[in-house]
């Protein structure tokens, strides 16, 4: 695990991604084996059917609790799935450059021949693993959750909503590692992201039924996340690539830049 | 021969505020050279800027003949490098660091143990629970560990015990025969008075001088205080060569004494002696020795 500075962030990393992925594998259990108990009581779609329309955006319309997609949609990839996954990428992202350099040892490690370019992209490898992990036990925990409770679940659904999440992650995670990398401070690095996590959240869910707020959902990380409900249509590749390209500009940006400044002791 | 660093009107300025200014430097290959200068005077500047970790406002460097920046991996490649206060990850064991370190360096570990047998450092103890010195320890081995060409060492001997300062001495020396070269920084000139061939004198970011040691120690101011039996004359002290400040009270005389103390030795010996103190020259002299009026004649930077 010493070998090179991808295996060793991951090392480093070792016991979050096993806590995390026991956390994410229990919020698949827990929900799937909670369905059966929403589906089966009667009167609930009732009442949420004669709910206000905010309040149907905030937990859910009628579908979301009569199909067992539409449940998880609601319950794993509206709010937990994607809280648990940013809190750690972006945890893990901001630790990658700027935390070694805030706790004095990327000075060491850069006296190494090996170059800047080749530290980030190894450490956003690391990260991109990690959050494989969450999300591989994030899946075995609603299939065997689904298995367990009885029920059938959309395995391709699933796979999709599963995927979308990591793409939320990824870009959540690289993009705290980019502004760590970019400029050397942790604080700057999580606190930006967070707050693109937590402003993306509430344009995408609560506000969005403000309709002057209607446009500004296109800024939102969440629009592009899970807007169409992933878990329910199918994943949307233009809204994937979206994400997709934010990230990589990110990167890109970082790279240069972590070049060209200097790092301090 | 190649020069081992060479610098032309290397400059660094963080924001306003100043590192080092036009420094041109030149460092032969095999030669051990130190970097004398107080605390703040931008030795530790050059040096980041020599391994490029951080990159200058103008002029250039050059490392065993590769652009410093251009060419920085080839560079590390061939340098082994200790920074003034070695810190690195607390939770990995010495030799996980070293093995991290020989990985990424593309060496293995046989050299790495012996060093740390050599200098009688515990491997298997986590580095954040080592004492300052055993955590420099580990800083020399990972420095000298890749038998590097040219090593770079800020400050090596600062946590070190005398023992051990004697033992690092000797692996100067023992890597000066095996024709490596070895850039070295300090605030104490009797730490690099003892292993260095030349000296360059940095003050306020501007390299002031740059000499031999030899020549350095002729220059620089020496107090002698020597004591009588019996009451002396001043007349018989004046006028001796590189003897100045001359203060005679009863059987006590004070001087300061610039390059040998032979007419000093010559003319006190008419006397009977009875103890003799000379002071170790500080920085603050070799300083007073490079900004005083004879100094300035010659111009400092003179090299």
């Amino acid at each position: 695990m010493l070998r090179n500075v991808y295996l060793k962030s991951l090392r480093d990393s070792r016991k979050s991604i096993l806590f995390y992925s026991i956390g994410t594998m229990a919020l698949g259990l827990y929900v799937t084996l909670f369905y059966p108990t929403i589906r089966d009581a009667t009167g609930f779609t009732d009442f949420l059917e004669d709910l206000p329309e905010v309040f149907q955006a905030l937990i859910g319309d009628a579908e979301t609790y009569t199909t067992a997609e539409g449940f998880l949609n609601a319950e794993v990839f509206s709010f937990m799935g994607p809280l648990i996954v940013s809190v750690f990428a972006i945890i893990a992202g901001t630790a990658a450059i700027a935390g070694e350099e805030e706790s004095h040892t990327l000075d060491q490690l850069l006296a190494n021949p090996i170059s800047r370019t080749s530290v980030l992209l190894q450490k956003a490898g690391a990260l991109l693993t990690g959050l494989l992990a969450l999300s591989v036990a994030l899946g075995i925990g609603l299939v065997a959750g689904s298995k367990i409770a009885g029920f059938d679940l959309s395995i391709t659904g699933t796979a999709q909503a599963i995927a979308s999440l990591y793409v939320l992650g990824a870009t959540m995670g690289l993009l705290a590692l980019s502004i760590g990398a970019a400029t050397g401070r942790k604080g700057l690095a999580g606190g930006v992201t967070a707050g693109v996590g937590v402003v993306g959240f509430l344009l995408d869910t609560f506000l969005s039924v403000v309709e002057v707020l209607e446009p500004a959902r296109f800024i939102s990380v969440f629009y592009y996340f899970n807007n169409n409900d992933v878990m329910l249509n199918g994943i949307n590749a233009a809204h994937m690539l979206a994400l997709v390209g934010l990230t990589g500009v990110a990167v890109a940006t970082a790279v240069w830049r972590f070049d060209r400044r200097d790092v301090s002791v | 021969m190649t020069e081992a660093i060479s610098t032309t009107g290397l400059t660094k300025f963080y924001g306003e505020h100043r590192g080092v200014i036009d420094v041109d430097l030149g460092i032969r290959e095999g030669e051990v050279f130190g970097l004398l200068g107080p605390n703040g005077s931008g030795k530790t500047t050059c040096i980041r800027l020599f391994l490029d970790l951080i990159h200058p406002t103008s002029g250039s460097a050059t490392i065993l003949g590769l652009n410093s920046q251009a060419d920085s991996v080839r560079i590390r490649q061939e340098v082994g490098y200790l920074p003034g206060d070695f810190v690195t990850y607390e939770k990995l064991t010495g030799r996980d660091l070293l093995e991290y370190f020989a990985n990424l360096r593309g060496h293995g570990m046989a050299h790495a143990e012996s060093l740390a047998e050599r200098f009688d450092l515990d491997l298997t103890r986590k580095i954040g629970e080592l004492s300052r010195g055993n955590r420099q320890k580990v800083g020399l081995v990972q420095a000298f560990m890749s038998d590097p060409r040219l090593l770079i060492l800020d400050e090596p001997t600062s946590a070190l015990d005398p023992l051990l300062q004697q033992e690092f001495h000797r692996m100067v020396l023992e890597e000066t025969a095996a024709g490596k070269t070895l850039f070295i920084s300090s605030h104490m000139l009797s730490e690099v008075e003892i292993i260095c061939d030349r000296v360059g004198i940095i003050r306020e970011g501007s390299l002031a001088a740059i000499e031999e040691i030899a020549t350095l120690r002729e220059r620089v101011l020496t107090r002698v205080e020597i004591e009588f039996s019996d009451p002396v004359s001043a007349a018989d002290f004046h006028g001796l060569d590189g003897v100045t400040d001359v203060v005679v009270s009863d059987h006590r005389l004070t001087c300061s004494v610039t390059g040998t103390v032979d007419s000093l030795i010559k003319a006190a010996a008419r006397h009977t002696v009875i103890r003799m103190e000379s002071a170790q020259p500080g920085l603050e002299e070799v300083f007073l020795a490079f900004y005083s009026d004879d100094a300035d004649k010659e111009g400092p930077g003179a090299a």
